[in-house]
């Protein structure tokens, strides 16, 4: 498993996990973030990134894409 | 009867678009009590006696923002007669997240199945006979941004709300869950109101601490539905939270498999995803962005802006209301006072101000278009990494872009950062950025005293952020704004073309809360200052007095001491820098009548006539001058911007520690420069050069010092959220 953070611009990976506390993870959940959902980066800028999930852009920043496991 | 439908919804799913449609003009926008998340209401259009409540637009009604806890609030609290869920259907699974949770709340909910016109465009297909029986509610088609079946939703919402309550609709949980969920059900039973009885029972399985505190359970019922929770999870080997929202996500993506047919796509990239390949790629993100503010700068400042800007300020108010008006108070045989203080008083100050919105009406057009097409998200996420530095947030950087024009509009863009933290940082920082009624003072020094020197005027937007940047370190590390700059989350809209309606909307209102504060505030400070410049105390006798005469001058003589340490220490540079909290330009007009310079002297500056204003010039050293340059760029905004800061605040307090941060920061920023400047120049060493080192190390170890651990001011900051 690695963070999201260091996939690339065109890649498609399926979550695995989401660490952090709870409502992080809840929070991220609700936006579609969830165990076993594909997630596609659509750009990258120094960390931040905008990645598609259940068909909408989504921006986060690293503190967030760092949680994400893939 | 008054009858209420709640408008809920995902942000972007059209949820504005379709309250502008359902109310039209009949709209009242507040905040919601104690938080300042925008509450909008507005009366149904056709429909006597039915208002729309818009709330926030949210992912779910779970507890964790603020906008969610102020809908759940509205919904369980004030108990709306029916709900219209706005379900984007161009992305539906993401939608019906939910209003799975609406539908447990036992309100009338009908769905309005929105952008309808974009899935059958994308050519797919919506089962929606078979979703409306899954879901146990009504669906209508609509399209908000045609105007499309709004009329008819809004008519079924009052229809069911008649109908009221008709017992529990689907259950989204597997058998495990929903076996929990009954248990819990039957402890609280007569608690609760019936149609509530499930919202609550799913909310005490999650544990939801606002629920539990609420309900005030004994301890007794507490403790078994903590074993029925805790059972549930040791099953499932998740948490209950988890639970609940994967078997959401399961349910509503086996709805989509019966319910939806979507028309397979070449590749998986959708026009959005290849726009944002290009406008937020790692190279091309940054200059693509200048390029379109230079373009929208171009536009509203230099070439229509200051077309109609000078219109209005020269033909409007100068030519056609002025002097016509002072004629004609002079025929009526007006009092000498009554006719200055109508003309030079309120029509002069607040014509000033005024003066300045087609400008900003113009700039606020352009910002509404690249909002509405879903750039200016874009922008924020662009800017993040770099804001991030300086403990602010990439949502920063929209205001302070806004502020360049305007202070006003600039303050009021902070309203789209959620934390309440980050807000109030930005509205504190925002007024550092030279605004364009700053530019005649910047204008007058390079010309008057540096001779045009082409450095000074670029110099006051980088001595702006870095004022930005300065002030986002030191107060990072207080106790006050203490804690990393919420994770940047935010949704990319797709991009679309603007509305019409949406963006003279936005144009509108932004541009009417300016006017209107125009009537009120600056009406009111013009009428005061023009008494106190006015009248003064001659031999004894109150009495109309020449401005140098007058209590202004009076108070200016006795404040110009204040000053002294930063080289302006004179009572005329002393009332131009209190003038300017009327409007900034008005500092130019003060000085030249002060030092009786023949003309107007914010013409003279405008011509580029400097040598006409050497009375000025003679006033001031280059030290002294750019001191004064500094102290009025960086100190409290107009009386505008200041409301503008109280309205964004929505406290008092926080208004005027602001206010009394920026005049702290401005004199200790103009002292430190004058003092060393002289310092350097004559070599004079005096107490107040001690004072300037002091405060200049005092402000590098504000910079510098590690900030101290403020984990409990971090709990305290949670329970204020949570106390909501």
């Amino acid at each position: 498993m690695m963070p999201l953070t260091i996939s690339n611009v065109g890649e498609t990976s399926y979550i695995r996990k989401i660490i952090g506390k709870d409502d992080v993870r809840q929070h991220l959940a609700e936006l579609g973030f969830v165990v076993g959902e594909p997630v596609t980066v659509v750009s990258k800028v120094s960390g931040n990134m905008i990645l598609n999930v259940k068909g909408t852009r989504i921006a986060l920043g690293q503190s967030m894409t760092n949680r994400i496991m893939i | 009867m008054r009858l209420t439908i709640a408008l809920a919804g995902n942000p972007n799913s059209g949820k504005s678009t379709m309250f502008n449609d359902l109310t039209g003009s009949n709209q009242y926008v507040g905040n919601w009590p104690g938080v300042t998340v925008e509450k909008k209401e507005g009366k149904l259009k056709g429909m006597p006696g039915v208002v729309i409540q818009d709330l926030p637009g949210i992912y779910s009604l779970s507890p964790y923002t603020l906008e969610e806890v102020v809908s759940r609030n509205y919904l369980i609290n004030e108990k709306p007669g029916a709900i219209i869920n706005i379900v984007d259907g161009s992305n539906l699974e993401r939608n019906l997240y939910l209003t799975t949770q609406l539908m447990e709340i036992g309100i009338p909910m009908v769905i309005a199945l929105n952008m309808i016109d974009v899935v059958r465009k994308n050519g797919d297909t919506i089962n929606v006979k078979k979703l409306s029986e899954a879901l146990g509610c009504d669906i209508v088609e609509t399209s908000a941004l045609k105007g499309e079946g709004s009329v008819q939703v809004a008519q079924r919402a009052g229809e069911l709300a008649k109908i009221g309550y008709q017992g529990e609709r689907a259950h989204v949980f597997g058998g495990t869950v929903e076996h929990s969920i009954a248990h819990i059900e039957d402890l609280i039973r007569d608690k609760v109101e019936e149609r509530y009885l499930r919202w609550y029972s799913i909310k005490l399985f999650e544990r939801d601490e606002k629920v539990m505190e609420q309900l005030k359970l004994s301890p007794d019922i507490l403790k078994n539905i903590e074993n029925i929770t805790a059972d549930c999870e040791k099953e499932m080997d998740d948490d209950a939270e988890s639970i609940v929202t994967n078997e959401r996500y399961a349910y509503i993506s086996r709805l989509m498999q019966s319910c939806l047919i979507k028309k397979p796509r070449k590749g998986n990239m959708t026009v959005s995803d290849r726009i944002d390949r290009v406008v937020t790629n790692r190279f091309l993100a940054l200059p693509i962005f200048v390029a379109v503010m230079f373009v929208m700068y171009y536009i509203a400042v230099t070439t229509i802006g200051a077309i109609v800007t000078d219109f209005t300020n020269d033909t409007l108010f100068g030519a056609w209301i002025m002097e016509p008006l002072a004629a004609w108070l002079e025929g009526a045989g007006t009092a000498g006072w009554l006719s200055s203080l109508v003309v030079d008083g309120i029509i002069g100050g607040v014509g000033a101000v005024l003066g300045f919105v087609p400008q900003m009406l113009i700039l606020f057009l352009m910002l509404a278009i690249l909002e509405d097409v879903g750039y200016m998200a874009r922008v924020a996420f662009i800017m993040d990494r770099i804001f991030r530095r300086f403990g602010l947030s990439g949502k920063s950087f929209i205001p302070m872009l806004i502020g360049s024009g305007c202070s006003v509009p600039g303050i009021m863009a902070s309203r789209t950062i959620e934390n309440e933290r980050d807000r109030r940082m930005t509205v504190m920082t925002t007024s550092f950025i030279p605004c364009g009624a700053k530019m005649p003072i910047v204008a007058l020094i390079a010309g008057a005293i540096f001779g045009n020197a082409w450095w000074v005027a670029p110099s006051c937007y980088f001595i702006g952020v870095a004022a930005v940047i300065v002030s986002g370190v030191i107060l990072k590390k207080t106790r006050m704004f203490a804690g990393e700059p919420a994770p940047f989350v935010m949704e990319l809209p797709t991009y679309h073309a603007p509305a019409a309606s949406n963006v003279l909307r936005s144009m509108w209102e932004r541009g009417w809360s300016f006017i209107r504060r125009a009537g009120t505030i600056i009406l009111l400070a013009s009428m005061g200052i023009w008494f106190f410049s006015s009248f003064g105390i001659i031999d004894g006798a109150f009495v109309m007095a020449d401005m140098e005469e007058s209590m202004l001058a009076a108070a200016g003589n006795f404040m110009a001491p204040l000053f002294a340490p930063l080289g302006f220490g004179n009572w005329r540079a002393t009332v131009a820098t209190v003038m300017g909290l009327v409007a900034k330009e008005e500092i130019v007009g003060v000085l030249g009548v002060l030092a009786r310079v023949s003309g107007d002297a914010l013409e003279l500056v405008e011509e580029g006539a400097f040598a006409g204003l050497a009375g000025i010039a003679g006033m001031f050293t280059t030290a002294s001058a750019f001191a004064y340059l500094l102290f009025n760029l960086l100190c409290a905004p107009c009386f505008a911007a200041i409301g503008a800061m109280r309205r964004e605040m929505n406290s008092g307090k926080w208004t005027w520690f602001a206010v009394g941060y920026l005049c702290v920061f401005a004199y200790a920023v103009a002292m430190i420069y004058y003092q060393l400047a002289s310092l350097f120049t004559t070599g004079a060493f005096t107490v107040a050069t001690t004072v300037a080192v002091i405060l200049l190390f005092a402000l590098i170890y504000l910079l510098f010092r590690k900030p101290a651990d403020y984990a409990s001011a971090g709990i305290k900051q949670k329970q204020l959220r949570a106390g909501v």
